[in-house]
């Protein structure tokens, strides 16, 4: 199943996700982030999306694997952050 | 003795060699062997740039661009997509640990726009920073920003509008929902504004970038020599023009 979101998140930036997930399984089995914020080092992106594979589509497990990712990854997003990311895979799903 | 760095006024090239050479020179700088550095730039044909986290396919029109003739690139910095045309375009390139630089990201974004503020005032125009990365005047946005670390290594690279084409602008970027298409350029319209439009009258290039320079100068207390691009930098841009940002895999990746 594919599905896409637009989020604005809250004092934050404009964030885009498009999903692909297994709707049996309940989850993620692509996931692009895109959108205008920023993030620090930027490359890193690349490793949350392919990190948040198979991660179930419920919000205590991908809030807990995004701020695992973003820990393991020293990553520092601005106009973003885990609960926002969270906030917009969810909306992709109906 | 006042600390001196270099200032250099490239003129306006296109797009891709515009990426390319903030890039050389943010690795040349990260290997200390140019000052930190001030350019100001232009870009010839206009081009779109968007943000390193932005879909391409999603926010430009590129079949609109091509018959334009506006080229597209994509930044090694995040943030939104901007229609490049009468404009001042600056970047800065200063080491991480230089004291000039704070630490926390968002703090060094209000420091550098200290210097495009100051600038403005130098025309005549009163701002506020307006955070993350946006520069307004009377609330209207006057400035966008945006800065990338790499190397240890503090890149941010900024607009300064001179004139302002809203509807161009939307005739090349994608918007989300066409059927409020209408509404999003009159709310656009309302939110931006230029140097033209704040001061009721033209001011060219030149006037613009002699009053950044002394911005620059004086936020961070140097003096700005003017310089050349050196050799290493020269080569390493030809290199990222053509193994970056010309191509499809770089502009497209997202």
């Amino acid at each position: 199943m594919q599905s896409h979101s637009i989020y604005k998140v809250p004092q934050g930036k404009l964030l885009k996700i498009s999903l692909e997930y297994d709707e049996k399984k309940n989850v993620i089995t692509d996931i692009r982030i895109t959108g205008d914020f920023f993030a620090y080092p930027e490359e890193a992106i690349e490793h949350l999306e392919t990190k948040l594979k198979n991660t179930v589509l419920e919000r205590k497990q991908l809030l807990e694997q995004i701020t695992s990712i973003i820990s393991e990854y020293h990553i520092e997003f601005i106009g973003v952050n885990a609960e926002g990311l969270t906030q917009g895979i969810l909306m992709c799903r109906p | 003795m006042t600390e001196q760095w270099r200032l250099l006024r490239t003129g306006f090239m296109n797009a891709f060699s515009n990426m390319a050479i903030d890039k050389a020179i943010l690795v040349v700088n990260s290997q200390g062997m140019v000052p930190p550095t001030v350019r100001f730039y232009g870009w010839t044909p206009p081009a779109i740039s968007i943000g390193y986290f932005q879909s391409l396919a999603e926010e430009v029109d590129i079949k609109a661009c091509d018959r334009f003739g506006v080229d597209y690139v994509r930044r090694i910095t995040g943030g939104g997509a901007v229609f490049h045309e009468k404009e001042l375009t600056y970047s800065i390139v200063v080491p991480e640990i230089h004291p000039a630089i704070p630490k926390n990201i968002i703090k060094s974004y209000g420091r550098i726009c200290g210097a495009v503020m100051n600038g403005l005032q130098q025309l005549g125009i009163e701002s506020e920073y307006a955070p993350i990365n946006d520069i307004l005047t009377g609330g209207r946005k006057i400035s966008g920003n945006a800065q990338t670390r790499k190397l240890g290594t503090v890149l941010q690279h900024g607009t300064v509008l001179m004139d302002v084409d809203v509807d161009t602008m939307f005739s090349l970027l994608k918007v989300p929902n066409e059927k409020i298409k209408d509404k999003l350029i009159a709310d656009v319209k309302q939110r931006v504004t230029s140097i033209h439009h704040s001061l009721g009258k033209e001011v060219s290039f030149k006037e613009v970038a002699g009053a950044m320079k002394t911005g620059f100068e004086e936020e961070f207390h140097v003096e700005l020599i003017e310089g050349k691009l050196n050799d290493e930098e020269l080569s390493l841009a030809k290199q990222f023009e053509k193994e970056t940002f010309l191509t499809k895999e770089w502009n497209h990746r997202r």
